[in-house]
């Protein structure tokens, strides 16, 4: 099927067109992958149907990461019966995927997860199948900053199609060539969006990034954060920090992972697990040196992970997409906006101070 | 035993290849059973093929770990066997382990494991006859129990609603109160910390979010002035007073009833010294959800302020020691033991159909260990790699092993403070595991935890007339 992509293209679609269109990319053998609820917890998860999907949906409590970068990998599977060890590659189950109804801070997020893991086979396999079907967001959260961060409620990075919630209805508009290709099958029975449709959207768009009430970061930033790596302040947030790795699972561009054997010497398989510079042993020598010692090293080690280091070498853009949810589960109330102001407000101090 | 469990593969598996035959584990001890083993052995007496012995010097050796592992690699049942009460070859190991084996039969059945597969028993080394009889019990318990279920949530399966909570015995304190409350906190923190005291006062601050409040570490004046009180007072300021998170120095910490629970606990442990702190009991009107519900660990709470603090503030004023009010806050039956009655009265299958669809959301983000001020340890048992006890992997079976290992660590020392249901990002209702074991702890040593800084510990201890009901005849 060839698809002209054309971006000034729009349709205007009811929830029904929507399930419809789910329900035809679900039978056609894709994975579609939107918020659900369960329990009162919202999180990512493949839908059965259409009628599934959930509108309007909560805001899931974790990023959709795990489908692109599952918790759990198997890499390859070993077996050794005394003479030659057998290697076994694991079968990977590949299909279309679309993710879908995602906020575009965690749309942006798997853009920040290309930067470290788009060379990775099996995550460039799994990316090159997926398709990202934003949906603007029609509200702010009092832990949202994505405008800090270079984002927006209506941003299209990272995004394929974009979904404007829009008087009950929905705009939709294709991003990308891909985007034009997963609304090809079903696109002929929508309405084309009018001028004004998208004008009345846009002045409410206007309204959510208002509401989100956030300035972007001050110029310099990273450099800054690098200057105050010794600064007292991260020692007086960050000893509140308790240590578990909430903030980096739940984030959308946290990427760091463990790699484990599990089994016996006869058999068994090798693992990429999720890890967190937020743990003790993340960073443990087998000497027991551990060049981050307390949990304000940690705290400050991912703070300027996402503020300054990637920054620094990606063009000023920071890794943090804005989402908020690590504000919002911190156990001991720890901010990462409030730390970074606090920090960026103290004095230079040298470098080997501190935490 | 061939190679291990893994290599003989999951237990549908094997039943498509041959029929059920159940894999029993048995851990048994060098002295008694084993030599009972033996006797079997040597006297001809037939007995099930179907059990896989691992040899132990002593039942009070057995860890739960051991049985988890052998759960998780695809066993369908497990036997722990030792010497008769008084006949152990260390004196009371099996004493010890009786107490330990219990709790974690209690926690194998509750979440749903079926309780037929988990058995303990006492086989002497003279009796062949008593081993052969008890194997063939347990193979047909295990047998009729069936393959054990698997650790994946099945797809559209009907998900296990727990009842919903009956509405709170008493209403919010007024904002003048805890206001009051708050005002009178800053001016015992103003004191303590100008008169040198202490050089930390651990309180609540204000969230930057709306209607919370966050840890304060207030070290002067001008940060005690942002201390603040009121109902969303969640954390459990404990987790700062022990392990890697300990605030050095003499501490002051403000303690609702819960977690005063956690610091008697602690010093029972030996992990903090009394003299390094000054205890402020608050009288608690009882913490509150973000929609205004009164958390569930507070119905049957009255608030009052626990025995040992050295001061009691309320909205009144600052009280020397611990000291009651006229009216207490009114109480009700406690809300998670109606959740635990409800699933105990479900089948197993669908206790563990509740337990696993909890455990697959699990991220082992391990939030719930880093609030809680009794998981202390400088090294967690889910770090230790020789062996790797639980799987590192975040799964359906390194994350069953970890929750229920957690909650056994807990058995007889968690302060029912729930912070770690809470923080818990994928709501885990860990309350009801923990609160389980608290109370087949209570039932069957009356011990409640909490309460007494000099108790012995009650899974380090025993005593000879412990009920045994569950040991094999």
């Amino acid at each position: 099927m060839s698809t002209a992509f054309d971006r000034n293209g729009s349709w205007s679609l009811d929830a029904a067109d929507l399930r419809a269109w789910i329900g035809g990319l679900v039978g056609s053998g894709a994975r579609v992958v939107a918020p659900a609820e369960r329990e009162g917890l919202w999180t990512f998860r493949p839908l059965r149907s259409g009628e599934e999907l959930a509108l309007p949906a909560g805001f899931p409590a974790w990023s959709p990461k795990e489908f692109l970068f599952p918790r759990t990998e198997t890499l390859f599977r070993y077996e050794s019966s005394g003479g030659e060890p057998g290697l076994e590659d694991p079968v990977r189950e590949d299909v279309p995927q679309v993710l879908f109804g995602l906020a575009p801070c965690d749309a942006a997020g798997l853009v920040r997860l290309d930067a470290v893991l788009g060379a990775d086979p099996a995550y460039a396999s799994r990316r090159a199948l997926t398709t990202v079907v934003t949906l603007a967001c029609d509200a702010a959260r009092p832990e949202c900053f994505c405008t800090t961060v270079g984002g927006s409620p209506h941003g299209e990075e990272g995004g394929d199609l974009l979904l404007v919630p829009s008087d009950g209805a929905f705009l939709l508009r294709p991003l990308t060539r891909k985007g034009t290709e997963l609304a090809a099958g079903a696109s002929a029975s929508w309405a084309p969006a009018t001028a004004e449709a998208w004008e009345r959207a846009r002045a409410r768009l206007r309204e959510v990034a208002e509401a989100v009430g956030r300035s972007p970061l001050a110029h310099g930033f990273a450099e800054g954060l690098e200057r105050r790596f010794g600064s007292r302040a991260w020692q007086q947030v960050g000893r509140r920090c308790l240590g578990c790795s909430i903030c980096t699972y739940v984030c959308p561009s946290c990427s760091c992972f463990d790699i484990q054997d599990e089994g016996s010497p006869g058999c068994g398989r090798r693992c990429r697990i999720w890890d967190s510079c937020t743990f003790g042993l993340f960073t443990l020598h087998a000497s027991g040196h551990n060049p981050r010692p307390n949990q304000a090293a940690r705290y400050r080690q991912r703070v300027l992970h996402k503020f300054s280091s990637y920054p620094l070498e990606h063009g000023g853009v920071p890794m943090c997409v804005g989402c908020g949810r690590c504000v919002r589960l911190c156990p001991a109330g720890l901010d990462v906006r409030e730390t970074v102001e606090r920090v960026l407000a103290e004095g230079k101090e040298p470098r080997h101070a501190g935490p | 035993m061939n190679g291990t469990l893994l290599e003989i593969g999951p237990p549908a598996a094997r039943e498509e290849r041959s029929g059920f035959e159940p894999v029993v584990v048995a851990i048994v001890c060098n002295w008694c059973t084993y030599a009972g083993a033996d006797m079997a052995g040597t006297t001809r007496r037939a007995y099930p093929p179907n059990v896989r012995l691992l040899r132990v010097p002593c039942t009070g050796r057995v860890s739960p770990l051991q049985v988890l592992k052998a759960f998780e690699q695809g066993a369908d049942g497990v036997l722990v066997s030792g010497c008769h009460p008084g006949d152990c070859h260390y004196v009371h190991g099996n004493l010890v382990a009786r107490r330990r084996l219990a709790i974690l039969r209690a926690l194998l059945d509750f979440v749903g494991l079926d309780a037929r597969r988990f058995h303990v028993s006492w086989v002497s080394a003279s009796e062949g006859v008593r081993w052969a009889r008890v194997v063939e019990t347990v193979t047909r318990a295990v047998r009729e129990a069936g393959p054990l279920d698997a650790w994946s949530p099945r797809d559209g399966e009907e998900p296990v609603r727990l009842p919903e909570p009956p509405p709170a015995p008493s209403p919010p304190a007024s904002p003048e109160e805890q206001e009051a409350v708050g005002r009178n906190l800053r001016s015992l923190a103003a004191s303590l910390l100008g008169e040198g005291r202490v050089t930390v006062f651990l309180g609540y601050g204000e969230a930057t979010l709306p209607g919370r409040a966050v840890p304060l570490l207030a070290t002067d004046l001008a940060e005690a002035s942002a201390l603040v009180w009121n109902d969303r007072c969640h954390s459990n300021l404990a987790v700062y007073l022990a392990g890697p998170n300990r605030v050095p120095g003499k501490v002051a910490v403000v303690l609702k009833a819960c977690d005063a629970r956690a610091v008697i606990g602690l010093q029972q442990e030996g992990q903090l010294r009394r003299e390094d702190l000054v205890l402020v009991g608050v009288r608690c009107p009882g913490v509150r959800e973000e929609d205004g519900r009164l958390a569930l660990k507070c119905h049957a709470c009255d608030g009052e302020v626990a025995a040992g603090c050295d001061f009691t503030v309320s909205a009144d004023g600052v009280e020397t020691g611990a000291a009651r009010s006229a009216a207490p806050r009114a109480v009700a039956p406690d809300p998670r033991d109606a959740a635990i009655a409800f699933l105990e009265g479900l089948p197993p299958a669908r206790r563990w159909a509740f337990w696993r669809e909890q455990f697959d959301r699990c991220l082992r983000c391990y939030a719930c260990r880093a609030v809680c001020p009794l998981c202390y340890c400088g090294t967690c048992i889910s770090e230790h790699h020789r062996p790797q006890w639980i799987p590192a992997s975040i799964g359906p079976r390194g994350n069953a092993s970890w929750n229920a290992i957690r909650a056994y660590h807990l058995a007889g020392r968690c302060a029912g403070c729930d912070e770690c249901t809470r923080a818990c990002p994928a709501r885990l209702r860990l309350d009801l595991l923990n609160r389980r074991l608290a109370l087949e702890v209570e039932r069957r040593f009356g011990y409640r935890a909490g309460e007494d800084p000099s108790a012995a510990p009650p899974l380090a201890a025993f005593r000879p007339e412990d009920p045994q009901e569950f040991v094999h005849a």
